[in-house]
């Protein structure tokens, strides 16, 4: 297939444009009105958007498979091998093995960690006046709580950070995984593989040692299945959680109003965290395949198609939410996507949160008053994850 | 569509409406209910959705699976007679109307 992604103008889904990165939303209630089951001819996939029609999708694995990945532009080798990539029953047994780690009852342990590292981070940019929101703090905070709550080497951080933000990304003029995007996947998969060889020999009562000693019907978990799990959490817990730190900050520096009410009120924190995984959701779009033909909205789907859910989409969706474009940190945004749903519903919800919640506690007790520094911001380009790139935020 | 009766700790009832196959966790979650967490979305492994299920109901539900037993004896308010997971209860024409209580903490 020629690449040429401008002649394709005319189908609003233009994935792979830096303008969608930057702003999806008029696409996405293009799509919603309009075309709610779309067959989008720059992705080569369906496209659902409106949220009763992603929610039923996300609650329905027998009709919309897992089984040949989730991401929209999918790497080498993770279909089948990962959470992600399963559907259940193996998926459920899979997950049964590495949900404690993330429950929520069993996370007590990480608020004063994650407040250290936020203090220590924000030590580290105490004296500039503009800062690496992005480089200096989300991702240090992120990084170190990873590896705290994995019980990984605490080496190699800010390495292991761009390799893992690098392999969630796609290039777009090509529309695929390029080989800066496989190289940094196949970094994340080697630096797994040490960690996994090490921990073979000396285990310990960490989440790699557990999936390593787990019996499912009576066999151990294969190398290949530790190997992508591992490296999928490496991947969902930098680039996701650390994207979605970024994006918070920024809706609060554009909503100062919002921003002052929580230095006040810190208890309202936990509840601006909800508003902002709807409102500016960092995992917009992942993908599934259909086992058999489906119609939906008058469209024929065929067996084999991929279709794109689109959580961005759905969580602004008017028919859910009442005026889905206004940030309201007092909204109360039960049942939105942000964290996914079904069976895939974000392992690491209970953590993403948690550490959400503590950052921002200690985030705007030292910096109450900021602002972009830069009005024209670039955006990570990816078809799965929307957040700002290298963001620099202004004090006062 | 099938009713559900879903009553708080504090005994303040709601009713929703669900489609034949989903799960009553499933409908919780869409309907915002607070008295239902469901952690793992469905995938049996966090006992998040626990629910004690009105008596006249309990014969019609299918029988727990290992897991789910497994996952009973982890619930943070107290495993009844009529423990289950709401995860694992399918709306059904036979289930229409059931009436579910939910303990006062998941987590």
């Amino acid at each position: 297939m020629t690449q040429q992604p401008q002649s394709c103008s005319q189908d609003p889904f233009d994935l792979y444009s830096p303008e969608f990165d930057a702003n999806p939303y008029p696409a996405y209630a293009e799509l919603m009105q309009n075309h709610p089951c779309y067959w989008s001819e720059i992705a080569g996939k369906w496209v659902l958007t409106r949220y009763e029609d992603v929610f039923e999708a996300l609650h329905n694995w027998q009709s919309y498979s897992s089984l040949q990945g989730n991401l929209v532009d999918e790497l080498p080798g993770r279909a089948g091998n990962t959470l992600g990539s399963m559907d259940p029953p193996r998926h459920d047994q899979l997950r049964a093995v590495v949900h404690s780690v993330f429950a929520k009852r069993n996370l007590e342990h990480m608020v004063e960690p994650i407040r250290q590292l936020t203090n220590k981070a924000l030590d580290g940019v105490e004296d500039q006046a503009v800062f690496d929101f992005s480089n200096d703090v989300s991702a240090r905070v992120t990084v170190g709580l990873l590896c705290a709550l994995m019980g990984l080497p605490d080496g190699d951080n800010t390495t292991l950070r761009d390799m893992a933000l690098t392999m969630a990304q796609t290039d777009p003029v090509t529309r695929q995984k390029g080989p800066e995007h496989i190289a940094a996947f196949e970094y994340v998969k080697d630096y797994a593989e040490k960690v996994i060889r090490e921990r073979e020999k000396n285990p310990g009562d960490d989440i790699i040692s557990q999936m390593l000693t787990a019996e499912v019907d009576g066999a151990k978990l294969n190398f290949a299945e530790v190997q992508t799990t591992m490296t999928t959490l490496i991947m969902a817990g930098v680039e996701s959680l650390s994207g979605f730190l970024s994006m918070m900050a920024l809706n609060l520096a554009d909503h100062p109003e919002a921003c002052r009410e929580l230095v006040e009120k810190p208890e309202l924190i936990a509840g601006a965290v909800e508003e902002s995984l709807r409102y500016n959701t960092t995992a917009q779009r992942f993908r599934r395949v259909l086992p058999q033909d489906l119609e939906l909205h008058g469209q024929q789907m065929k067996a084999g198609d991929f279709v794109i859910l689109c959580y961005g989409a759905a969580n602004r969706d008017p028919r859910k939410f009442e005026n889905p474009d206004v940030f309201d940190i007092h909204r109360n945004p039960k049942g939105h996507l942000g964290f996914g749903g079904g069976v895939h519903l974000c392992l690491g919800a209970a953590i993403g949160r948690l550490a959400a919640k503590v950052f921002f506690e200690e985030f705007l007790k030292r910096v109450p008053d900021f602002t972009r520094s830069d009005e024209a911001m670039r955006w990570v380009s990816s078809s799965n994850f929307r957040s700002p790139l290298n963001m620099k935020l202004k004090r006062g | 569509m099938v009713k559900a009766v879903y009553i708080d700790h504090e005994g303040v009832e709601e009713e929703l409406e669900m489609p034949e196959g989903w799960t009553l966790m499933q409908a919780a979650i869409s309907n915002g209910l607070d008295g239902i967490e469901g952690e793992c979305g469905g995938s049996c492994c966090c006992a998040t959705c626990h629910v004690y299920v009105d008596e006249a109901y309990l014969d019609k539900l299918d029988p727990m699976s290992e897991n789910e037993n497994a996952l009973l004896d982890n619930t943070v308010t107290e495993r009844k007679a009529n423990s289950r997971l709401a995860c694992q209860i399918k709306a059904s024409e036979a289930l229409d109307g059931i009436v579910i209580q939910m303990p006062e903490a998941q987590s």
